[in-house]
């Protein structure tokens, strides 16, 4: 603002400045504002017609929202007026003037801070309201909710978009292949299913089948990523054999088979989440089964390119594991930055582990300094009561036990370090990242859900266990078991203030 | 709208207007707006308006400004007023703060809404909550003079701005903060018991601009009990981490918090309680030059304490006072009413000392009821009192006394020791739906408002006087 001011000079040139009469009222603006909306926006081609007479151009529309775009044009932010429009109100409007871009920079929320999020709305689809799955993919805010055998798109400004049944009855895995085509899959129905979300229609299908092995055959979904070109996608067939396939994007071929297993053991499940990472090239894949007996699973990262396995780990029992018998309870992976997150299963700790330097044992647990929440880490000891689910965004690691929310947030600490040498000691001040954990929610959230709540169903009056939790644009969003609709959370530069005069 | 406005310019307006012109015509956004140069010229040199005024900006055409037309003409009523007009209520402050941002003239916008000079202590009233993310109940809060607010709530510290409206949050390496102090809407010192030294935090980008320590013989940590400022210095009381000394350093607010003195270092040896308890409570004096330091320690035998008052300059007490019988649950100085006023443990009653004749023995006069004095009941456990202008308010579980000083006339009750008997009444804030509420844990105030924390309660309660505009 400060910069802007002092550059900001005082036209007094009537031929860069331009008169709009929109809907009978007249504006009057400079060209340069008018263009800010980008070069192919109806205002710009209306800025460069010849106006030598000096008539103001006529725009046959509402001038009062036009005043709101206008303001937004002039100094990037939406005045207060624009609250006696609706949402889509405008949004319809600024595409009609071709200013949409300006008017999503303005109308997204600002960058996602796990310590200052607060649940902003519930979005609820009208029909089967509860969420089998949901993807963000699209990374502008917008998210696809997969509940039953529908799909509902939300738009970046969460207006609902359209829904799509498609033929399956419960879609347990959803992903986001193209801008318009969701990638669906099923643990109760086979095979791979690419929906066209602007259609609304089937647009392929694709089954995992062997020449030589007749019982590889109906095998059903359970994790799908993707890359540039490929879709990954782990099938499981009926006696548990499993393998991730490589689907070319634009043929939707079966490239080749990764790491297929025979699924007998705890070792070789089908893994229930894949995440390709870009940087590397490689895919990671992971599995958690929960049994009277604690928690198993594995995590392990191939190669594509090769097909080969380039490292595993499971738990319990592989390597010299510092933390025996205390074997994960979720894993996610923090895409940009290359490292991994797992939550233990009994003791809830936390523990990073850098992608680029995998080695036996590579998990860092993450120290928990703040006593008076040492011992808020859950029932310790309670040996696989705890659903756990973790979620990495943003350089930061969201985590829920049961139906809590909490964020660990990276602090820059110094720290000093004494080093002795040669019979001097020096003191060395070391800069390193230390994590500290916060909660996201709070007791008062829980309040106002459970008026809200209450007043749709009288059974999810107590916060449900989250599900699964998905970063996108800059929303977290929150599923929980047994709750219709899907939670928003964003941070806000709005103090929220209530007033209670 | 300007054709009504020009109107009561007229009579120096139109004479002049061939000589020297001194109406001014602005176009805002397509609207025309006449004003004279000595209401454009208050909006500072820094302002934008002010460049229309350059004698070397000679337009062959009225000036064009590309803004929004409707909030010009409020802001132009702003500068020729001082204040807002009502119909500014058709708009957000939020707006009217951006707008006048772009324009330069924020501080007039500030100073006609949240100005100091509008606190009205018997006019306020619960107006406000401001809620804060997260599971942690606030620890500490510090106000600025134009009522910007930061509250830390466990390891994170939030902003509010003047307005209230706008609020930014801040993560910090401390596990709680448990003092806090505003030194600039965006710049703050912050401490903890747990945490060694005393950090000097950005609050707008969240970083460490400096770490202040203390260090004693033992070359130990120093974790930060108190910290407090002067318009030219800091004070932060510190105690080594294994609690056997403590000391108050200054530091130059001025010259990149240089430590310029130290006051009341103890080392302590042995079982000698009273050089044991550490400040906990700095506040500046200004017009003695004092500082006041004061903390309390709650053992077996009851609670003891002592109240110091020191030269900074020379680095002695000029005064000191053990307090044993009912010794304080807070203590505050009031520099407008020359008087120290505290809140006894014990009876939770209010009383005061007066400044300009301060005696060793027993300075107290209670201005609540002084009989409760030698109860052995901790009445006033918890009570904060802090004071604010020319009064003094104290805290009783979940409700604020307003206490102040009724001035009478010089015919009454005037003693030979030249002092009249002061007279101090108190009055209860809020009305019937204010009062109550979990106990109150920390007082603030400033602009036009007073800010209140409560325990297990993750807002802050904002008690305001009404404004004109808003």
């Amino acid at each position: 603002m400060e910069e802007r001011n002092s550059h900001y000079t005082l036209q007094t040139q009537s031929h860069d400045r331009i008169k709009l009469n929109v809907g009978g009222k007249l504006f009057e603006t400079t060209i340069s504002t008018i263009r800010a909306g980008g070069s192919d926006s109806l205002l710009t081609a209306l800025s460069c017609r010849p106006s030598d007479d000096g008539d103001p151009v006529f725009i046959d529309r509402d001038p009062e929202i036009f005043s709101v775009l206008l303001s937004l044009l002039r100094s990037n932010r939406l005045p207060s007026t624009s609250r006696r429009f609706s949402k889509q109100e405008l949004a319809e409007e600024a595409l009609y003037y071709g200013i949409e871009n300006c008017l999503k920079s303005a109308m997204l929320p600002p960058p996602l801070s796990g310590i200052d999020a607060s649940l902003v709305e519930t979005i609820r689809p009208a029909a089967d309201g509860f969420p089998t799955a949901f993807t963000a993919g699209a990374g502008d805010g917008s998210v696809w909710i997969a509940h039953g055998g529908q799909i509902s798109g939300y738009d970046w400004n969460l207006i609902h978009t359209g829904t799509v049944r498609t033929h399956l009855e419960y879609i347990t895995s959803i992903h986001r292949v193209w801008p318009e085509v969701a990638a669906v899959g099923s643990e109760n129905d086979a095979g791979l299913h690419l929906y066209d979300f602007s259609g609304g229609r089937h647009v392929g299908s694709v089954e995992w089948t062997d020449t030589s092995d007749p019982r590889v055959y109906k095998a059903r979904v359970f994790a799908i990523a993707d890359s540039t070109d490929s879709i990954f996608a782990s099938f499981e067939c009926a006696h548990r054999e499993n393998s991730i396939l490589k689907i070319d994007k634009s043929t939707l071929q079966v490239t080749s088979e990764i790491g297929r297993q025979s699924g007998n053991a705890a070792k070789t499940m089908v893994p229930r989440k894949l995440t390709y990472l870009p940087e590397s090239g490689i895919i990671l894949g992971s599995a958690v089964s929960c049994g009277s007996f604690g928690y198993s699973g594995y995590i392990r990262i191939w190669d594509p390119r090769s097909g080969k396995e380039v490292w595993e780990t499971n738990e319990p029992g592989s390597g010299r594991s510092s933390r025996f018998g205390d074997s994960f309870a979720d894993v996610d992976v923090d895409v940009d930055e290359s490292t991994m997150f797992k939550v233990c299963s009994k003791s809830g700790d936390v523990a990073i582990a850098d992608l680029r330097n995998l080695k036996e044992d590579p998990w860092v647990y993450l120290e928990e300094k703040n006593p008076s929440l040492r011992n808020s880490r859950g029932r310790g000891g309670g040996g696989g009561e705890e659903n756990m689910v973790i979620h990495c965004y943003k350089k930061q690691v969201f985590l829920s036990r049961e139906g809590g929310l909490e964020v660990w947030s990276r602090v820059k600490e110094k720290r000093e370090e004494e080093e002795e040498e040669e019979e001097e000691s020096s003191r060395r001040v070391v800069e390193e990242w230390s994590y500290r954990r916060n909660y996201v929610d709070n007791n008062k959230t829980k309040k106002v859900e459970d008026k809200d709540s209450s007043l749709s169903s009288s059974s999810s009056s107590v916060r449900g266990i989250i599900k699964r939790i998905e970063g996108g644009g800059d929303r977290l969003f929150v599923s929980r078991e047994g709750v219709e609709g899907v939670e928003v959370w964003e941070s806000s530069e709005f103090s929220g203030s209530v007033s209670v005069l | 709208m300007p054709p009504s406005e020009s109107k009561v310019h007229s009579s120096n307006g139109f004479f002049q207007k061939k000589s020297e012109p001194n109406v001014i015509t602005i176009n805002v956004g397509g609207q025309l707006f006449q004003t004279t140069k000595q209401t454009l010229a208050l909006a500072g040199s820094k302002s934008i308006l002010s460049k229309i005024l350059d004698p070397n900006f000679s337009p062959s055409e009225v000036p064009f400004i590309d803004r929004d037309p409707e909030i010009f003409s409020i802001l132009l009523s702003l500068l020729r007023t001082g204040n807002l007009p009502s119909k500014a209520r058709a708009f957000d402050l939020q707006d009217l703060i951006f707008e006048a941002k772009f324009y330069g003239i924020e501080n007039l916008l500030m100073s006609s809404q949240s100005n100091p000079s509008q606190f009205e202590a018997f006019n306020l009233e619960r107006s406000l909550i401001l809620p804060l993310n997260g599971r942690d109940s606030p620890s500490a809060i510090s106000t600025t003079p134009y009522g910007s607010v930061h509250v830390a709530h466990g390891s994170k510290i939030t902003s509010f701005d003047w307005s209230l409206n706008r609020k930014s949050t801040i993560l910090t390496q401390f596990l709680a903060v448990d003092s806090l102090l505003a030194l600039t809407p965006s710049v703050a010192a912050a401490g903890a018991t747990d945490f060694s030294g005393l950090q000097i935090l950005d609050l707008e980008k969240g970083f460490v601009k400096e770490t202040l320590t203390w260090e004693n013989q033992t070359m130990s940590s120093s974790t930060v009990q108190a910290i407090g400022s002067s318009p030219t210095h800091l004070f932060t009381s510190f105690e080594s981490g294994r609690r056997n000394s403590n000391s108050i350093m200054v530091f130059d607010l001025q010259e990149g918090f240089r430590p310029v003195a130290e006051v009341g270092h103890h080392e302590i040896y042995g079982a000698e309680i009273d050089s044991a308890i550490p400040a906990t409570k700095l506040k500046w004096v200004s017009s003695y030059n004092l500082l006041m330091a004061s903390g309390s320690h709650g053992g077996p035998s009851g609670v003891l304490g002592n109240i110091r008052l020191w030269d900074i300059r020379s680095g002695n007490v000029f005064w000191e006072l053990k307090e044993k019988i009912d010794c304080f649950s807070d203590v505050t100085v009031s520099d407008d009413l020359s008087a120290i006023f505290k809140v006894g443990v014990n009876s939770g009653e209010v009383y005061v000392a007066d400044l300009r004749k301060l005696s060793t023995e027993n300075p107290w006069v209670c201005v609540g009821d002084g009989r409760k004095g030698y109860s052995k009941k901790k009445e006033g456990f918890g009570c904060k009192i802090e004071s604010h202008g020319n009064q003094v308010f104290c805290s009783k579980g979940g409700d604020v006394e307003l206490w102040s000083e009724v001035v009478l006339g010089s015919s009454r009750g005037s003693r030979e020791d030249g002092f009249g008997e002061r007279v101090f009444r108190r009055n209860l804030m809020g009305r019937m739906k204010d009062v109550g509420g979990n106990r109150i844990t920390q007082m603030g105030f400033g602009g036009n408002k007073m800010v209140v924390t409560r325990k297990d309660e993750q807002c802050v309660e904002v008690w305001q006087s009404s404004v004109r505009g808003f």
